[in-house]
C-alpha cells in the first residue's frame, strides 16, 4: 500500500513537471510609449511571449527561409540603419538580383495598418511571405520553408517551447516571426526625450522642429512621423521602372503614383530615401520639396506650393530630424542578431 | 462486482448511442471533378469547342456551407472553409455534423475566401498560407487554381495559369453557389470544367493572376459549373 501511494505520489509530480515544462510561457507586455496611439497590431490574436519572440528572432536572422540559405530576413533589414538596406537604391536578393523598389524600414509596425510601399499587404502576420517568395529576394516556396524547418530539430524544439505543439505550421511560423518584427518599438529619440521633458532642444534643432511642424507634419504625422496614407510626392517618374505605386493594388487611376508615407524615425541613417532609393541625402529630399515637384493629376494637395526654404532653413530642418536619431534602438542588443 | 458489471454496460451503451448519434448527425460531402461525364484526370487531353487542353493543378476552396432543410430551418457550418486539393484525395471527402436527420432541399456554398478571413492575418488549417493559395504582394486568398497547359497557349511551355480571387470590391470574386437537392446523408457535389472551358478561348486567355474584371468573368462562370449528382 505504501509502495502505491509513493508510487502515484512520484507519477504525480512527474506528470505535474512534464505538464508545466510543456505549457509554460514567459509572457511579454507589449509597452506603449507615452503620447503614442493605441497599436493596431491585434496582440490578442498573437501573445507575445519571450519564446515566441527568439524564435521570431532567430528566423528573422535565419537564412534557412531562402531558397539556396543566402538571404535572411536581415540582409535587407539591418538594425543598425533602422532595418532598412542601407547604400543600395534598389534592395538586392537571391544571386544578386535587383528589386524594383528601395526596402523600407521595420520600426512601430504595431501602429501600421499596411504594408509595403504600395500598401499590397494587409496584416503584418501575412507580410513575411512576399519577401520568401519574390523571386528576386529569397524565391523560395513558403511549403518548402515549412518542411526545411520542419526537418530541423533546432526549430522543433523551439517550437514545441514557444508554442507547445510538435508539428510547425505556416501560421505559427509567421506568428512568430510577427512577435520579433511588432517588438521593433523606436521611441527614445532626443526629439522623444525632449517632447517628455527630459533634455532640451538646440537653437537649431528647435527652428528645424518649427519648420517641420509648418511644412511636413500634415504627412508626416507625429509621434510615428508617417501615416498610414498614400501620397504622391511630386517624383518624376524613373522611367526605367515605371512604378506606378498604389495603382497596382487598387487598379484605381486615382492612386497612379501614390506611395506609403514612410516613417522618418532614424532618418540620418535609413538613406538612401524615397521609394527607388534616388535621393542619397537628406539635403537632396529638401531639395526636390524645395523646387523639384513634378505636377501631376495625383498630386498630393500638400505639395501644391513649393515649400522654399531659405540654405540656413534647410540646414535647420536637417538638424530637426537628426533628432529622431534612436540610437537605443539601434544598438539594442535584445534586437540583434541572436548569438549562442 | 455486479455494480462494476452495470457500470461497464451502461458506459458502453452510452458510448455506442454517442456513435450512432454522431453517425447520424454528419453529412458525407465527396466532391467529384469532371469534364463533362468523365472522371478528371490529370495530364489528360480533353477537348473544348476551342481547344485541346490538359490539366496540372486544380485547387479552390468551398466555404460558408448552408444546409436548407425541407421544413425551412438552415445549418450553417461554423468556420467552414474547405480546400479542394484534385491531388489530395482526403480533401475531396468531408463530413460536416448537422442538426437535425431532416431531408434537405437546397445547398448554399461559396467558392472562394470570404473578406473577414482575407484580412484576418495568420491562419490555420486549410486557410494556412503554406497551402499555396494566398497573394504574396498583394494579400488575399486565391479562391481557385486552375492551371494546365494547352497548344492554344502561345505562351512559355504551352502554359495556362487562371488564378481568380480577390476579396475587395469592386473585384469581389467570391461566388454564392444554389443548388436544390434532395439527399439526406451525403452530397456528391460534382464540379464539372468543361463547363467553364466551353466559354473560355485559350489562346486569346490564358492567364489570370491578379484580381480584377478578367477574374471576376470567371468567377461569375464557376457558378454554373456546380451540380449535384
Amino acid at each position: 500500500m505504501r509502495k502505491t501511494l509513493l508510487l502515484l505520489g512520484f507519477s504525480i509530480s512527474i506528470f505535474g513537471i512534464l505538464a508545466f515544462s510543456k505549457s509554460y510561457f514567459t509572457p511579454i507586455y507589449f509597452e506603449i510609449p507615452k503620447g503614442f496611439p493605441k497599436p493596431i497590431y491585434n496582440f490578442k490574436d498573437n501573445p507575445l511571449t519571450e519564446e515566441c519572440f527568439q524564435l521570431g528572432r532567430k528566423l528573422f536572422y535565419d537564412p534557412i527561409l531562402s531558397k539556396d540559405s543566402t538571404i535572411s530576413c536581415a540582409s535587407c533589414h539591418l538594425q543598425q540603419t533602422g532595418f532598412t538596406h542601407v547604400d543600395h537604391d534598389l534592395s538586392h536578393g537571391i544571386d544578386g538580383e535587383i528589386g524594383t523598389r528601395n526596402s523600407l524600414t521595420l520600426q512601430n509596425l504595431a501602429w501600421s495598418k499596411t504594408f509595403m510601399w504600395d500598401g499590397g499587404i494587409n496584416h503584418l502576420d501575412v507580410q513575411a511571405i512576399a519577401p520568401i517568395t519574390s523571386e528576386v529576394e529569397m524565391n523560395e516556396n513558403f511549403e518548402n520553408v515549412i518542411n526545411k524547418l520542419n526537418q530541423n530539430q533546432e526549430y522543433k524544439d523551439l517550437f514545441r517551447k514557444a508554442f507547445g505543439t510538435k508539428k510547425i505550421t505556416g501560421q505559427l511560423t509567421l506568428k512568430a516571426i510577427s512577435q520579433f518584427v511588432v517588438s521593433l518599438t523606436t521611441s527614445n529619440s532626443k526629439y522623444d526625450k525632449v517632447i517628455r521633458k527630459e533634455e532640451k532642444f538646440t537653437d537649431m534643432e528647435q527652428k528645424g522642429y518649427n519648420l517641420f511642424k509648418q511644412n511636413c507634419a500634415s504627412c508626416h504625422k507625429e509621434p510615428l512621423f508617417s501615416s498610414n496614407d498614400f501620397k504622391n510626392n511630386g517624383l518624376q517618374i524613373d522611367i526605367t521602372l515605371n512604378d506606378f505605386g498604389r495603382m497596382k493594388i487598387t487598379q484605381n487611376p486615382k492612386d497612379s503614383l501614390l506611395f506609403k508615407v514612410p516613417t522618418l524615425r532614424n532618418i540620418e541613417f535609413t538613406f538612401p530615401y524615397m521609394h527607388d532609393g534616388r535621393f542619397k541625402t537628406l539635403n537632396e529630399v529638401i531639395k526636390h520639396y524645395n523646387s523639384g515637384i513634378q505636377k501631376s493629376k495625383t498630386l498630393s494637395k500638400e505639395l501644391l506650393i513649393p515649400l522654399n526654404l531659405s540654405d540656413n532653413q534647410r540646414i535647420e530642418l536637417v538638424s530637426f530630424l537628426k533628432t529622431l536619431t534612436d540610437n537605443e534602438f539601434l544598438f539594442n542588443p535584445k534586437y540583434s542578431f541572436p548569438k549562442k | 462486482m455486479t455494480k462494476k458489471i452495470v457500470l461497464f454496460i451502461l458506459c458502453f451503451l452510452f458510448f455506442k448511442s454517442a456513435i450512432a448519434q454522431k453517425e447520424k448527425d454528419s453529412l458525407c460531402f465527396r466532391i467529384k471533378l469532371k469534364w463533362k461525364t468523365e472522371n478528371l484526370e490529370l495530364n489528360k487531353n480533353y477537348c473544348s469547342k476551342n481547344d485541346t487542353l490538359q490539366f496540372s493543378l486544380l485547387k479552390f476552396y468551398v466555404s460558408g456551407i448552408e444546409i436548407n432543410y425541407d421544413d425551412g430551418s438552415i445549418y450553417k457550418e461554423k468556420n467552414s472553409y474547405h480546400l479542394i486539393d484534385f491531388e489530395d484525395d482526403n480533401s475531396k471527402i468531408f463530413t460536416i455534423s448537422k442538426k437535425e436527420n431532416k431531408s434537405i432541399s437546397k445547398l448554399v456554398f461559396n467558392v472562394g475566401v470570404d473578406s473577414l478571413a482575407s484580412v484576418s492575418g495568420a491562419l490555420s488549417g486549410d486557410l494556412d498560407l503554406q497551402n499555396g493559395m494566398y497573394w504574396a504582394w498583394q494579400s488575399g486568398y486565391i479562391n481557385m487554381k486552375i492551371e494546365g497547359k494547352s497548344n492554344s497557349c502561345k505562351t512559355r511551355k504551352n502554359a495556362f495559369q487562371f488564378h481568380i480571387g480577390g476579396y475587395l470590391e469592386p473585384d469581389y470574386a467570391i461566388r454564392k453557389i444554389n443548388i436544390n437537392c434532395n439527399n439526406k446523408n451525403q452530397i456528391d457535389l460534382v464540379m464539372d470544367l468543361s463547363k467553364l472551358f466551353e466559354e473560355i478561348n485559350l489562346s486569346k486567355k490564358n492567364s489570370i493572376m491578379i484580381p480584377g474584371k478578367e477574374a471576376l468573368k470567371i468567377a461569375d462562370l464557376s457558378t454554373k459549373i456546380f451540380t449535384i449528382e
